[in-house]
């Protein structure tokens, strides 16, 4: 079990915080506090050149009062205790907070941190720096076509404290992300690349690449070298899992963060109770998932995580909500309030979303498919949580054919469609199951660390 | 204390070249649903960013330089950060490279004022501004809004002499406009960001934005098109500033061997058909989003040609990567200009072609060019009908589109994106979901 230590500065002023809301509780019922300080490492190695880089830290504090229709907040650099009593004296003249009183909350206290084998924090930066310098040792001399090898070492490191009348609870939490990138040149000069990560909220234990891995990786790239676009039109697909995923995080994982609702923003606010998709279609958001990228034990309006069944046999649930959107729609709250940083107000959103598993295998799901398209490896999405339109762009495809994926590859290949359709469409589900680490955004800011997965999915949509 | 942390690494005889940033972030953020004010927030960071260079030795004994960061908040441990800094320096062995020396800082516009002076009214009147914008339509209803105003100081010292400062404000802004007709919903969501509140132009913009919405309830599925597509305007900007130009034409994607630019040479893979491309990384755009006096290693802003009649003039290099190759130092990017077209805009909306209004996210490939992207609202416009349409995918590559272009010979400045305000792409593919 790895140890919660918090930062000193953090950890002399927890104990106060519980100080600082009892006087203000009077004037404030709703009144809480967010410590926040967010670090990171980012090492990069390529052919040519090598970079140690802290990532862009954050440390702030978050002071919030509610008074049933609005949320005024302070967010202020650094852990000072006479600026945040300040602040705090200042917040609470803003508004009349007093008529407000929360629904009843049970109290929680705790300290938690993320599980690893083997803690970044024990491992010096020489170590890290060693460690990518011998994955990128081990491309060396593959292929002559390789023009570069970029090895990628991305650490965050999160530590939040959150306090209230009902909770005094403090986290660690640790994701790691490890990119190996392969750059080739064809002979007209034409270059291409292929990526693969290794990423989870855990330790370097989770960052191995095996050597069949780097060397379909290269196989990938020089492949792209010779990739087709695909011809426009309706194709029977197999979905990877990180296309699943990333299908699954677009569709009914913005779809269903519930200050879209409030919004009128999401059409899945219609639909609850209601068919949605196949009834093989399960989906859940689950911030307690174990080694999960976007994995948190409680969220920063300090609810402690547990998983919300989203989508049930085809038929929609829930959505995943934030205090406010919560509490304007009068429904329950899920563990989704989350903030890009200190200096962000929470939304609800998403942490390791997923379709669950199913029972087929992948060849038994390829013997289905005379003439389709392997969906391999998914570059980015966005969300149309009204319009309920698809767009997922991958990488790159292969040519499925008699039931074989052939070498035939097509890059990138947008998917499109309409959620419902394409949903419904779902035929078999993979018993493989995973998750990939990436970042989302609230439209196109509010980044947070998330993950997306599910097994292989065989269904139908636009490419092009 | 910037002036303890600059005599801190002052004493440290270890280093070759340091800089400090001392930055500044200072603003205010309203958020509204239907009806009501959902947060208020009040923003404040300060923090100290330092950069150490130190002389290391490569596997071949030659000279060699590690470079290492730390940042430090206000009353932080200031000898522990330098030393974390300059441990980091001493695990690396690139090239050597230097910092930018003392140089004349031009003065760029990047303050809007009222911003400047009280962010938590300026963002409270724009947000007031959109809802009576708003309300002016019957049809359409506002249903989310945020306004987020900032002002940020940057005070850079270094090791060669260099002591500048600079500040700029900033807002953003987005907005939803929703409209119900029985069972039927349609939105536009829009995001707009300038360095001043005075080029947001929020009462047309949302007027404009409103009638889209109203046409999303006759948008057609997307037909299949090959043929001419029209862009203008911000659609446009977003089109040209997507990240391609940005990349292919650094010296840091030259020198990873990820662009394969060369300079005198057509950054076109395949022939020009339409007219000529020049394009300017500028960082000296009045009230640019892009734009500020120097960049982060302290490189002075300029106006750099990059692409001169479809051929690369120069890379935008920083100072690090114009050492590595021996190129000129040019600093970070900016925003992208683009010369004036020899057309009309009339001429260039022509018939028939498809004009895209909002994409999904246009994100295409920075490497090869390649894009699919969802379209959210595109016209189709041919025998004198104009028929909104909506869905399918603009398929295409950049470079290619741009190699078959005509521009606008009128210009108009988008916050990142100086230039022609309408492109038409001769001979594109709109991979539809109808025909």
């Amino acid at each position: 079990m790895t140890e919660l230590k918090l930062p000193p500065d953090m950890a002399e002023l927890r104990p106060v915080l519980g100080e600082i809301i009892a006087q203000k509780q009077k004037e404030a019922p709703h009144f809480t506090i967010l410590l926040s300080s967010k670090q990171g490492l980012r090492i990069t190695i390529d052919n040519r050149e090598e970079r140690v880089v802290e990532g862009a830290p954050s440390a702030g504090t978050v002071l919030s009062a509610f008074d049933g229709q609005t949320i005024y907040e302070r967010a202020i650099g650094g852990f000072r205790r006479d600026e945040i009593q300040k602040t705090a004296n200042e917040l609470v003249r803003e508004a009349n907070f007093s008529d407000y009183t929360s629904p009843e909350e049970s109290p929680r206290k705790g300290g938690f941190a993320t599980v690893m084998q083997i803690d970044p924090a024990e491992l010096s930066a020489q170590e890290k720096l060693d460690r990518c310098r011998e994955l990128h040792r081990r491309v060396k001399g593959r292929d002559p076509r390789i023009v570069n090898t970029q090895v990628i070492y991305i650490e965050s490191g999160e530590y939040s404290v959150f306090a209230s009348p009902h909770a005094d609870l403090a986290q660690r939490l640790q994701r790691l992300n490890l990119f190996l990138v392969i750059i080739v040149a064809g002979e007209n000069g034409q270059i291409q690349y292929d990526y693969k990560s290794k990423s989870g909220g855990a330790g370097w234990e989770v960052l191995d690449f095996t050597d069949e891995e780097i060397q379909q990786l290269i196989d990938n790239a020089i492949a792209l070298l010779g990739a087709e676009r695909i011809e426009p039109g309706e194709y029977q697909i197999i979905a990877a899992p990180g296309v699943s995923g990333t299908i699954c995080h677009e569709s009914f994982g913005h779809g269903v963060e519930t200050d879209m609702f409030l919004k009128q923003r999401a059409r899945a606010a219609y639909f609850i109770d209601r068919t949605v998709g196949s009834s093989l279609v399960n989906i859940v958001d689950d911030p307690s998932t174990a080694g999960g990228y976007g994995s948190y034990f409680f969220d920063d309006e300090g609810r402690m995580s547990t998983p919300t069944q989203i989508v049930e046999n085809g038929i929609f649930k829930r959505g995943i909500t934030d205090l406010y959107s919560a509490t304007a729609l009068s429904i329950p709250r899920s563990a989704n309030g989350r903030r890009q940083d200190y200096s962000r107000k929470a939304y609800a959103r998403m942490s390791n979303t997923y379709f669950e598993a199913g029972t087929s295998t992948l060849n038994e799901m390829l013997a289905q498919v005379d003439q389709g398209v392997y969906l391999d490896k998914w570059s980015s999405g966005m969300e149309d949580p009204q319009g309920w339109g698809i767009q997922v762009t991958c990488h790159y495809g292969h040519e499925i054919k008699g039931g074989r994926v052939t070498d035939r590859i097509f890059a990138p290949i947008g998917i499109s469609g309409y959620v419902p359709d394409v949903l419904q469409s779902i035929t078999a589900v993979g018993k493989e199951w995973w998750l990939e680490a990436g970042n989302c955004g609230k439209g196109h800011k509010e980044t947070v660390p998330v993950s997306s997965g599910g097994p292989h999915l065989l269904l139908k949509a636009r490419l092009g | 204390m910037l002036d303890q942390i600059v005599n801190s690494l002052k004493e440290r005889k270890d280093l070759a070249g340091w800089t400090v940033r001392h930055i500044i972030t200072r603003g205010a953020q309203v958020y509204a649903v239907p009806q009501q004010v959902e947060a208020r927030r009040t923003v404040t960071g300060e923090r100290y960013r330092i950069d150490v260079l130190r002389q290391t030795s490569g596997l071949d004994g030659n000279a060699a330089m590690g470079s290492g960061d730390a940042t430090i908040l206000p009353g932080g441990d200031i000898s522990t950060s330098i030393e974390k800094a300059v441990l980091v320096a001493s695990l690396v062995s690139n090239p050597v490279h230097t910092l930018p020396g003392p140089a004349s800082i031009p003065d760029v516009q990047l303050i809007d004022t009222d911003l400047q002076s009280d962010s938590a009214t300026v963002t409270m009147d724009a947000m007031d501004r959109i809802r009576t914008a708003a309300s002016k339509n019957p049809d359409v209803g506002l249903t989310a809004a945020e306004c987020f105003g900032e002002t940020h100081t940057t005070h850079l010292v270094n090791s060669r002499g260099m002591d500048a400062e600079q500040e700029a404000t900033e807002i953003n802004i987005e907005f939803v406009l929703h409209s119900q007709r029985g069972e039927t919903e349609v939105e536009t969501f829009r995001e707009m960001s300038a360095r001043r509140v005075a080029d947001l132009n929020i009462e047309d913009e949302i007027s404009k934005r409103g009638r889209h919405t109203l046409d999303l309830f006759e948008a057609t599925t997307a037909p299949s098109w090959q043929g001419p597509v029209v862009l203008r305007d911000d659609v446009l900007a977003t089109f040209i500033t997507s990240g391609i130009l940005q990349t292919l034409g650094s010296a840091g994607s030259k020198y990873a061997k990820i662009s394969p630019w060369e300079i005198g040479k057509s950054v076109f893979r395949s022939e020009v058909k339409g007219e000529p491309l020049t394009v300017w990384a500028n960082r000296c755009i009045p009230f640019g989003t892009n734009s500020s006096r120097f960049d982060e290693e302290g490189v002075p802003a300029q106006r750099l040609p990059l692409v001169r009649e479809n051929e690369l003039v120069n890379f935008w290099a920083s100072q690090r990567y114009a050492d590595y190759l021996d190129f000129p130092a040019t600093g970070a990017f900016g925003g992208v200009e683009i010369a004036p077209g020899t057309s009309p805009a009339t001429a260039l909306l022509a018939e028939p072609h498809a004009e895209i209004i909002q994409f999904s996210w246009f994100n295409p490939d920075t490497i090869t060019g390649d894009f699919a992207t969802e379209i959210r609202l595109g016209y189709l416009i041919q025998d004198g009908k104009r028929i909104p349409f909506r869905g399918g995918q603009l398929v295409g590559n950049y470079l290619d589109a741009l190699a078959n272009a005509h521009w606008s010979a009128e210009t108009g400045f988008f916050g990142n994106y100086l230039g022609p305000h309408t492109i038409r792409l001769n001979d594109i593919k709109i991979a539809g979901l109808a025909g």
